[in-house]
């Protein structure tokens, strides 16, 4: 069932921020190349730090000591541990939240990046201590592991390095599986925070026994920046400014309403909300302050932008929530005045990611509702938006009345795709809509030269994005940012 | 623009690893004459093998008989942090100088500690006339290679 709505006859913009000076235009296209300069940039330092990290090595002298066979194995040893370290530190870097790696390349590519290092820097260390054992054995005419046992028990340090790879070997391990079998949030979460013990074991024998790192060196103030900087990004991003957001807006629960059957609209009054304003599709992270459910972090999406009644920000803002999985259940029982923690906006999923003037938002189910609050803020002229929603029957299309009437009052194209999956083909449209031969170039002719917002469950995404690559779409153009996690 | 991003990063990690390699090769030019300066220490063996790494591990008395006077030379061995080799001055039957021709010198670290440990020990052989002494603490691999060394050189001197 295919509902169009014709194009609105509101005429001028007169709320949509479409008139912002230096969106319109070409705005885009500017904000896009130099969102393509900063990850550029991003990744010159990214390889420049491994580069680096071996320079260390070479700048000793590394390579006069390679001479010998023994010494050979022992450098190989060096230069894998040395890499293997700056691989962890950039992993911790790429989950530290920073606000410039979250706006150039989004939160959940810098995790899927987390997530590619995570295999090479455990084989790193792990050739780490197998090459530093058999090359100091060489050395010393022992077999590496009496070589082991004689670092273990003779070098100071030395024993915390081994309870750091094995609590390396615990992390990854744990995080493959964990990501296989969906364990639970919380779970992963605990494994990870053993990544902090894992890095703060492994550093005392990086300075203390290597002598790339003695007292009165470069390389040790290289090295001890890097990891203090580090220290400090975490510490900054995920611990400090969680607190200073929370302080700052002072959320607290004014009602739970239902939206539809499952669904529910979280309503929350605060201060400062008007810099929340415009951040419409990122995610934030809320924590709802009341027994058994603080230490629960939720993802979620502003529903709507922030109602501001004051000019302190003081207001109100929503998100909407289904009853997914354990923790979100609980929330329908949430009660008035429970105080609310937040952290954020994340992700690059917003105006930020813009490329284009024309703009297309498809989202399926509860997907639907993060995409409400971005047809609001986003800038865009009547005629050039069209908002496709997705769900089995009208009753899943969360917010409709919402999007409708945004729709009418900003000049956007609607369209209810409703129905049953087409069961044959891995198709993104209702049964009836793949019969009649649609796909994203009948509804969006234009679709190669918009930007493209998906958001639903991963399946469906995958195949609006095949579509929509079929269509055409450059790449930089879909934005997809997954919210199962 | 993703090939941007490579060629540049590719460009920059070139430059870092070159400028690296070419600090490595003045550096350790340095810390080799760092290493010989330490082991010209001592008054005793003002010969000419001073200077020269000891290749040879086997052990020779420079001036060789019954009577032990003399220096002699112990083996070379090999540590993991370089190799270590030490000379005695023998006159009338006891050490009275030991002089460290090679010590453990692979990285600064290991320097650091040679420095600190070679004045130890050889004060300590001086006193106990034998290679049966304590180890430094904090400076094991470099101790128990000194005096193996140390052991060589007085066999050889049939002390």
């Amino acid at each position: 069932m295919t509902i169009q709505l014709p194009q609105a006859q509101a005429g001028p913009a007169t709320r949509g921020p479409a008139a912002r000076p230096g969106r319109d235009g070409n705005g885009f296209a500017v904000q896009h190349r130099r969102r393509l300069l900063r990850a550029d940039l991003l990744t010159v330092v990214a390889w420049a730090s491994v580069a680096a990290a071996v320079a260390l090595w070479l700048s000793d002298g590394g390579l006069a000591a390679a001479a010998t066979p023994a010494g050979a194995v022992t450098a190989a040893g060096i230069v894998a541990g040395l890499v293997g370290m700056d691989l962890v530190l950039l992993m911790l870097l790429l989950a530290a939240r920073i606000p410039l790696v979250d706006r150039t390349v989004g939160h959940d590519r810098a995790l899927g990046f987390h997530r590619k290092l995570g295999k090479p820097s455990l084989y790193l260390l792990l050739a780490h201590g197998l090459l530093i054992a058999v090359g100091y054995g060489m050395a010393a005419g022992l077999d590496p592991v009496s070589e082991a046992i004689a670092l273990w028990s003779l070098v100071p340090d030395m024993w915390l390095a081994y309870i750091s790879m094995v609590l390396f070997v615990a992390v990854v391990v744990t995080s493959l599986v964990a990501v296989r079998r969906r364990f639970p949030y919380e779970f992963w979460y605990a494994v990870h925070l053993l990544t902090y013990a894992a890095v703060g074991t492994a550093i005392p024998h990086q300075f203390s026994v290597g002598g790339l790192f003695a007292e009165g060196t470069w390389q040790r103030w290289y090295w001890a920046a890097l990891c203090l900087a580090t220290g400090a990004a975490l510490l900054y991003f995920r611990v400090v400014q969680p607190i200073a957001a929370t302080n700052r807006h002072r959320l607290s629960v004014v009602r739970v309403e239902q939206a539809a059957p499952g669904v529910v609209n979280i309503v929350m009054k605060g201060r400062a909300l008007d810099r929340l304003a415009g951040t419409g599709g990122r995610f934030l992270i809320w924590r709802f302050l009341a027994q058994g459910m603080w230490w629960h972090p939720h993802p979620f999406s502003l529903s709507a932008e922030p109602v501001v009644l004051a000019a302190d920000g003081t207001g109100t803002l929503r998100i909407t929530v289904r009853n997914l999985g354990s923790g979100s259940g609980g929330l329908v029982r949430l009660r008035t005045g429970t105080r609310v923690a937040v952290a954020g906006p994340y992700g690059l999923f917003g105006t930020a990611a813009r490329t284009r003037d024309k703009v297309v938002l498809m989202g399926a189910g509860i997907g639907i509702t993060p995409l409400r609050a971005l047809l609001e803020s986003t800038p865009f002229a009547p005629g050039q938006a069209t908002v496709l929603l997705r769900g089995h029957s009208d009753r899943e299309l969360y917010l409709s009345h919402e999007i409708l009437e945004l729709c009418r009052l900003r000049g956007a194209r609607l369209f209810h795709l409703t129905g049953p999956r087409d069961k044959g083909q891995s198709g993104w449209l209702p049964d009836d809509a793949v019969h009649s031969g649609y796909s994203l170039t009948s509804y969006v002719p234009d679709a190669a030269d918009a930007d493209i917002y998906i958001c639903g469950p991963s399946a469906w995404a995958g195949n609006v994005i095949a579509d929509a690559t079929a269509a055409g779409v450059p790449a930089t153009q879909i934005h997809h940012e997954r919210f199962d996690w | 623009m993703k090939t941007r991003g490579t060629v540049a990063a590719a460009v920059a990690s070139a430059g870092i690893l070159l400028a690296g390699w070419q600090a490595g090769t003045q550096a350790g030019g340095t810390s080799i004459i760092t290493a010989t300066g330490t082991t010209a220490e001592g008054s005793g063996g003002a010969s000419g093998t001073n200077g020269s790494a000891p290749h040879s591990a086997t052990t020779k008395g420079t001036t060789s008989g019954t009577t032990a006077a003399g220096t002699f030379t112990g083996a070379a061995v090999q540590t993991r942090f370089g190799s270590v080799q030490v000379q005695i001055t023998v006159a009338g039957g006891t050490i009275t100088d030991v002089t460290a021709l090679h010590l453990t010198d692979d990285d600064r670290k290991s320097i650091q500690i040679s420095n600190r440990a070679a004045p130890v020990l050889r004060s300590e052989v001086l006193a106990a006339q034998s290679a049966d002494v304590q180890t430094v603490s904090g400076a094991t691999v470099t101790s128990g290679a000194y005096l193996t060394s140390l052991q060589a050189a007085i066999d050889a001197a049939n002390l």
